[in-house]
């Protein structure tokens, strides 16, 4: 038989439709659409049993209780923890990305010297000279934890200094020390309790404070009411996020909160409407119209208003003096629903205003990388990651330091919270052997200094002592119930946080003899108080792919 | 009887604070994608931020959680699709992607009315050894594929072998709760059987202050979402309301 050219024709196509008529290429295309799934250079999960355990978030003072998924010991995801009293299960939006932060392409694994590659051992070796020929100064970005008690020991057996750089909201607090003596880290707000909140630009509803407190306060008791329970009133220059959702927002020119504040409070004190015994101030209601951009029948307005539903508390976003008084003037200092004492126990520590002629400096990682020191000194720097423009951020030494969970720490009460508070954030990422901590650079060089380890165990013993307060882990259990020392120490260093007794009710005597000027006032902008060292990777959702933000809040916050 | 999962989001609680996009984005292993742009960006649930169109005092914001509606009735990715890669999952209503057989025509992406769907342009990529931070309970997905929301199917895996493991037929429902749901700080996003007459879901999808974008295509969208304010609700149809920014303009 012959085949002819038109035969294999035939046979082709016949052989090509009957193809389409059977399984095998939707078969083939499915494969190939697997089998792209799977080259080499396409990364792939880690495939293990997820256990999830508890710690805290330490990359701001905040210090949210978190519970992380973890797949053969990395973390996998991380989530809140719904039955914390003050957080209420909530995290910022950069929690929820902490667990990609330790492979950041910012990451810090390499000691720089300048801008050149250098060693731990060539670091301890310039770091012993520093403190042989002079004072040093130690920077702490969040005081109150083990860590800084290191500090403020080396510090003191050294002859040198130890500063702190407050968070915005303990300097909002700080005018407060003047008023009544007592230091800004031992007041907070009792906002449980506040029924009208007036917001001179902190952003309450996005990451202030404790982001899962107020968040949660606000949508049970005010978010969509007409009239609601907790009235929120925004004074703002622009539509923020918080103003966007306030019950109320009262929009004043850039830099104009000192002036409406003092404007309100001349309208209380003539009106008759606050019982405080403070002088009327200068400032008249013209003078403030022009300031503030608000006419005075607005101001008079709002100055009524916030008093129609009291217990009312004004929160500024730096220690403006003059929402301080007008606090005095509404009888919110001291009292339930305004600002309160929360513990006797802190110290107050200077500001980095005070850092004299020192040799050298050396930065914890948890200042924020704008600060950086005046003082002609050799700057030894920690960080996990590198936040500046150059290589070494204008330090003379770059230090690797622990990055998300990988090293015990502990958590004091977070600025703002009315009761104090403590935890434990284990380590569950074993660090790498290129990285330290600032503390354990001080312990290594002093070796009488008690190490974190040690510190956290005393504190754990005082708790135990004082018999006082509540333990939130697994379950809910007052301290008093525990057995041992050692159990307390080990719910906490588990994941449990410890919430002390309610202080608040004794009463702080603020005594405010003159109004403090109430012109050219800083602006008092404040988009969001994240305080993240690092954006994850994943915060390109929010900046680059969503209109919901905009990339110049990361560099501002 | 089969599920109809859903949700009923609470816009005057929510701030816009975007943990859900981040929690979404983690627990479904979605790259970080420096290079995207709002128009090639791989976002399942998206927050939206919608003026009233006042000026001053009066003027106020809102903020719209936007992701795949999981239609009910003829929901139009699936009528589509010449591939067969969208279904309505008949157990849980929920409208399933399946990569392996997307030929990335997007099509869907055409045909979707909430644009709630997203081409996936690069392969998957992370910073050298961030690969470690996956969730093990997802897939990463291929590039020229189209991905959105599946209502976190793999946490509804998972609490079905929970389920199995201990001998039940039904899943405990605090098993099953979406990365979104999990990370609202203000429980703005409820989830929920909207089949369950019991279930605080359905029952919220039947307050007055609830509506769905677009009802009026009649798909039966099972994201509901939540008001009490008259300029918000009219964004539920297009020419009712303030009008919506491009995001992807």
């Amino acid at each position: 038989m012959k085949v002819t050219r038109r035969d294999l024709l035939l046979w082709g196509t016949g052989a090509a439709a009957g193809l389409v008529l059977t399984p095998v290429p939707w078969k083939l295309l499915g494969d190939v659409s697997i089998w792209s799934q799977n080259w080499p250079w396409i990364p792939q999960p880690t495939h293990a049993p997820v256990e999830v355990k508890r710690s805290s978030c330490t990359l701001c003072p905040k210090g949210c209780p978190m519970r992380v998924r973890l797949a053969a010991g990395w973390p996998v995801g991380v989530a809140g923890v719904p039955s914390h009293p003050l957080s209420r299960g909530a995290l910022c939006p950069l929690g929820f990305g902490a667990h990609q932060l330790n492979w950041h392409p910012q990451r810090l694994r390499t000691v720089l010297h300048g801008e050149k590659s250098s060693s731990w051992n060539e670091a301890r070796i310039a770091f012993a000279k520093a403190l042989r020929e002079g004072p040093i100064a130690i920077v702490d970005g969040y005081p109150g934890r083990a860590a800084s008690l290191v500090f403020d020991s080396f510090a003191q057996k050294q002859g040198g200094s130890y500063h702190v750089v407050p968070s915005p909201e303990i300097r909002a607090l700080a005018p407060y020390q003047a008023l009544g003596g007592v230091p800004a880290v031992d007041l907070g707000y009792d906002l449980e309790n506040a029924r009208t909140v007036l917001s001179f630009g902190a952003p309450l509803l996005d990451g202030w404070g404790i982001p899962g407190r107020f968040n949660h306060l606000w949508a049970e008791r005010a978010a969509g009411a007409a009239d609601p329970q907790l009235r929120l009133i925004q004074v703002e220059d622009s539509l923020s996020r918080t103003a966007a959702r306030a019950w109320q927002w009262a929009p004043i020119r850039a830099g104009a909160e000192a002036a409406l504040a003092t404007a309100m409070a001349r309208v209380l004190l003539e009106e008759g409407r606050v019982s405080a015994r403070v002088p009327i101030p200068a400032l008249t209601l013209a003078e403030a119209e022009q300031q503030t951009g608000l006419s005075t029948d607005a101001i008079r307005g709002l100055a009524r208003t916030i008093v129609a539903r009291p217990p009312v508390v004004a929160i500024a976003t730096d220690d403006n003096p003059s929402i301080a008084a007008l606090n005095v003037a509404l009888g919110a200092v001291g009292t339930r629903g305004g600002i309160v004492r929360r513990g006797k126990k802190a110290k107050s520590y200077p500001g980095i205003d005070t850092i004299g002629s020192v040799r050298a400096v050396l930065i914890d990682s948890t200042v924020p990388w704008d600060f950086t020191p005046s003082a002609n000194a050799e700057v030894f720097r920690f960080a996990a990651w590198n936040g500046a423009s150059s290589r070494a951020g204008g330090a003379d030494w770059l230090l690797p330091a622990p990055g998300f969970l990988e090293e015990l720490t502990d958590v004091p009460t977070p600025p703002t919270s009315a009761v104090e508070t403590y935890a434990v954030a284990p380590s569950l990422v074993k660090a790498t052997p290129e990285v330290q901590s600032a503390a354990q650079l001080l312990c290594g060089t002093d070796t009488d200094l008690a190490t974190v380890e040690k510190t956290i165990h005393a504190r754990c013993e005082d708790l135990f002592q004082a018999r006082a307060g509540t333990l939130y882990g697994d379950a809910t259990m007052p301290v008093a119930q525990v057995v041992s020392v050692e159990k307390l120490e080990e719910q906490l260093r588990s994941g449990a946080a410890w919430i002390g007794e309610d202080v608040s009710s004794e009463r702080l005597r603020c005594e405010l003899k003159n109004w403090p000027t109430a012109v050219d006032s800083p602006s008092s902008r404040q988009e969001t108080t994240w305080g993240g060292p690092a954006l994850p990777p994943l915060a390109s959702k929010l900046y680059q792919e969503s209109n919901l933000r905009e990339a110049s809040e990361w560099r501002k916050a | 009887m089969s599920a109809r999962y859903g949700m009923v989001i609470d816009l005057d609680r929510c701030t816009g604070c975007g943990a859900c996009m981040v929690a979404c984005a983690a627990e479904n292993n979605v790259p970080p994608l420096p290079q995207a742009t709002p128009r090639t960006g791989l976002t399942p649930l998206l927050v939206r931020k919608v003026s009233n169109g006042m000026e001053g005092g009066a003027q106020r914001e809102v903020f719209i959680p936007i992701m795949c509606m999981h239609c009910e009735h003829e929901t139009p990715c699936v009528s589509v699709c010449p591939q067969q890669a969208v279904e309505v999952d008949k157990a849980t209503g929920i409208v399933m992607q399946m990569p392996q057989r997307c030929l990335g025509c997007r099509y869907c992406m055409t045909a979707c009315p909430y644009h709630a769907r997203y081409f996936n342009w690069w392969d998957p990529q992370w910073p050298a050894g961030m690969e470690k931070s996956l969730n093990p309970g997802v897939a990463v997905r291929m590039r020229g594929v189209v991905e959105k929301c599946n209502l976190c199917h793999a946490r509804l895996h998972a609490a079905e072998e929970k389920a199995a493991a201990s001998g039940r037929r039904e899943i405990d429902p605090a098993d099953y709760i979406p990365a979104c749901v999990e990370a609202c700080p203000t429980a703005a996003i409820r989830f929920g059987n909207l089949a369950d007459g019991k279930d605080p879901a359905s029952h919220e999808a039947h307050s007055p202050d609830a509506f769905r974008l677009l009802a009026r295509l009649g798909t039966e969208p099972k994201i509901y979402y939540k008001s009490k304010e008259a300029w918000v609700k009219a964004l539920a149809e297009p020419g009712s309301g303030p009008a919506w920014e491009d995001q992807h303009g």
